[in-house]
């Protein structure tokens, strides 16, 4: 058996699926973009060279700025919100132990098994000024006015509370799964050294989670950028750009503006800035394990 | 030996799994959307007998009312008399149907499509070379409204034919009006005070879709109507040169801006979607409603309470102190329709199923019996008494009109123009923008 596996032929065989699903799926359509990213291409017809025009005219578009503005915004609450948050929860829940925990767990998590289109059309329905269940809530305590959640003042916040809602239980499972690989010795000696809870959050919890914190903010900015599915049923951008993220600003560009090449432009763009914060993250963890 | 066998039969099945994986299905692709490949077969005209299968990707997913409906019935009746054509529907929502259609113009379009005839659409449709021509002498005889075939033309040649005539209106509920001594305004100003009176009562003055996009642009195209007098005189000119800094519609985005101002519309109407508007009405909580013609089915809908349903009636935009426009000078454009592909494998079957239904009998004939709005075809003909009031107060405006808007200004420009003027309505109309950072924005997308 060990002779088969160091058969070249076997290994090309085991090894050429992988590639052509790489080439195919990632390497050829990201190789697409970067050529209709030099066209004036609308999607149907021909495409015509346009050497840098898309890319000259991506620095002057103010609605691209806005949404790469709301798309950080977002990777921010995300890291600063629903990180420290769901830490929280997982240590709770990593303390709580048996039937509490397992319940709990399963309600943290149910937000990340409903659809996007359906959470969508629930916090449509909760945050509508006239029948919302927010404005109801806040009238049996006496509140007579009609907030607007999705003003062009509020709808930032409002989107970034549902964001935040629907990707908590994945991040506080990953967190809580990182939680119980810590070694409940090292629990046990500092809690006959005298170390309170506190204590040991900070000097053992945290430390040994430092790889599951990179994982997870990777993870989180990396899916703050490519937002798109959720602000798209819920503002669609709107109102004006109030709400506007690069993915959907792409989509918009793209298959309802006709401009195929600069929502292309887009993407490549979109990719860069993915690779620079991925590479960049990994160096600022590399660094602190130095330190 | 027997190991380098094996591994050799590892890499055949794994080459055979991945050809497999890559293939088609003989038997699966009869009849099926047409494919790069099949784009460049000629068209063939099958023997009589032949099975034929038509592709058609409709725009109207509901098809048990509205215009869905009607589309439906007219597919199972070319069936029964056809019985070797099958016709198979693919239908999504406008939004989700404009995205796959131009996937589907890439690769190989269905058979017959709905389209818009409108620049905002159909310019970069019929320069990509992927509709059909018609022969606009076979429907002579088909009762098109004068001009409605404009929209569907490229240098004189007829790609594809209108479904509906649309009219803008405020419907509105009678009984609530009557019963708080409400009356129909007669000026813009008067639909100003009815508004503040209506949400005084604690009600919503107008439902708007505000979350669109469109029905804020054409509301702005009918107060240009009634502010201008005409449309195209201002609209055209501004779309060619990217300036609509003209005083016309510096006033008429004011208006807009006054209405959304002085609380006409429900709060947050610039993020809620056409469901949710129109529900507030049908529901009996906002008074009015803007919409087009196509939501006449409204009052024979039995999913609405009767006692709203059968109260609903629509006005026209009323005229504008000081304005060029009349009161008869209505908002109103051919816009839906349908087209054959070009590369069709079936395109004489498709045309001759597209024929059948523009017989004046059959789209014309069976929306009006449903209450579905109006048709691009004379309709007199088909009045049978049976008619709502709300139809028929539809069809006096259409009558009554001296002159229409013509086409939505957002639909007047390239598809980028259009995706910038109904973001940028959302942000003048809720005061984030200035009257002329609007003007300048929209003219810029032309540009």
């Amino acid at each position: 058996m060990k002779k088969l596996y160091s058969n070249k032929l076997v290994i090309l065989s085991l090894v050429l699926p992988g590639i052509f699903v790489f080439i195919f799926a990632i390497l050829a359509p990201i190789s697409l973009s970067f050529y209709y990213g030099f066209t004036s291409y609308s999607g149907m017809g021909k495409a015509e060279f346009i050497s840098l025009d898309n890319y000259i005219e991506l620095f002057s578009d103010k609605n691209f700025h806005i949404s790469l503005r709301n798309s950080l915004f977002l990777a921010l609450g995300f890291i600063f919100i629903q990180h420290p948050l769901a830490i929280i929860v997982a240590v709770i829940l990593d303390k709580l132990q048996g039937k509490a925990e397992g319940i709990l767990r399963c309600i943290y998590f149910i937000p990340n098994v409903i659809s996007v289109a359906v959470i969508a059309y629930l916090w449509k329905f909760i945050y509508n000024p006239d029948f919302g269940l927010l404005n109801n809530v806040l009238k049996t305590f006496g509140y007579q006015g009609q907030i607007n959640w999705f003003s062009s003042d509020n709808a930032i916040w409002s989107v970034l509370v549902v964001l935040i809602w629907h990707g908590f239980g994945w991040g506080m499972l990953i967190y809580y799964t990182g939680i119980k690989n810590i070694d409940p010795v090292l629990y046990e000696a500092a809690a006959i050294d005298g170390a309170n809870t506190t204590v040991t959050f900070f000097r053992i919890t945290l430390p040994l989670m430092k790889s599951v914190i990179q994982v997870n903010v990777t993870m989180a900015i990396i899916s703050a950028l490519k937002q798109m599915e959720t602000v798209y049923l819920l503002t669609n951008g709107g109102p004006g750009n109030s709400t506007q993220f690069a993915a959907n600003y792409l989509y918009q560009q793209a298959f309802k503006a006709f401009r195929y090449g600069y929502g292309n432009a887009i993407g490549v763009v979109f990719i860069i800035i993915c690779l620079a914060v991925t590479i960049l993250l990994n160096k600022m963890f590399q660094e602190k394990k130095i330190a | 030996m027997k190991k380098k066998l094996i591994a050799m039969l590892m890499l055949v099945v794994m080459i055979g799994a991945l050809l497999a994986g890559c293939g088609k299905e003989k038997g699966k692709e009869t009849g099926s959307v047409s494919q790069g490949e099949s784009t460049k077969k000629e068209e063939k005209t099958p023997p009589k007998d032949e099975n034929i299968t038509i592709k058609v990707f409709s725009n109207l997913p509901d098809r048990k009312n509205g215009q869905g409906l009607v589309e439906q019935m007219i597919i199972d009746e070319y069936m029964e008399l056809n019985k070797n054509v099958t016709i198979e529907v693919e239908a999504l929502d406008e939004e989700a149907y404009k995205t796959k259609f131009k996937a589907y113009a890439m690769n190989g379009m269905p058979d017959v499509v709905s389209i818009w005839g409108q620049p905002s659409f159909i310019d970069e449709v019929l320069d990509a070379g992927v509709l059909a021509e018609l022969n606009e002498t076979d429907y002579n005889d088909y009762k098109f409204i004068s001009g409605s075939l404009e929209g569907f033309k490229k240098d004189g040649k007829l790609y594809g034919l209108p479904r509906n005539s649309d009219v803008m209106a405020f419907y509105y509920n009678q009984k609530i009006f009557e019963d708080n001594g409400w009356k129909v305004p007669a000026t813009y100003e008067e639909l100003l005070l009815l508004g503040k009176s209506i949400k005084e009562a604690g009600m919503v003055p107008v439902a708007m879709d505000g979350g669109d996009g469109w029905p804020l642009a054409i509301l702005l195209t009918d107060l240009l109507l009634k502010v201008n007098g005409d449309c195209s005189s201002i609209v055209t000119p501004a779309v060619a040169q990217g300036n609509f800094t003209s005083g016309e519609m510096k006033k008429t985005t004011e208006l807009l801006v006054e209405a959304a101002k002085s609380g006409l519309f429900q709060t947050g109407y610039d993020s809620q979607d056409y469901g949710t508007a129109m529900n507030l009405f049908t529901n009996g909580q906002a008074a009015m409603f803007y919409m087009g013609s196509w939501e006449t089915s409204m009052a024979r809908n039995q999913d609405i309470p009767e006692e709203i349903r059968n109260n609903i009636r629509a006005f026209t935009m009323p005229v504008v102190e000081g304005g060029k426009g009349k009161a008869t000078d209505i908002a109103a454009w051919n816009g839906g329709g349908y087209a054959v592909s070009a590369h069709s494998e079936v395109k004489g079957e498709a045309i001759k199923f597209l024929n059948f239904m523009y017989q004046p009998d059959k789209l014309s004939k069976y929306g009006w019996e449903n209450g579905v709005g109006m048709s691009a075809q004379d309709q007199t003909e088909f009045l049978s008494g049976n008619e709502t009031e709300l139809q028929m107060q539809f069809m006096e405006f259409l009558k009554n009109a001296t002159s229409v808007s013509g086409t939505p200004i957002n639909d007047c420009g390239p598809s980028i123009f259009k995706t910038v003027i109904e973001s940028e309505i959302q942000s003048v109309s809720n005061g984030t923008k200035s009257v002329d950072e609007f003007l300048t924005n929209i003219g810029l997308a032309c540009k």
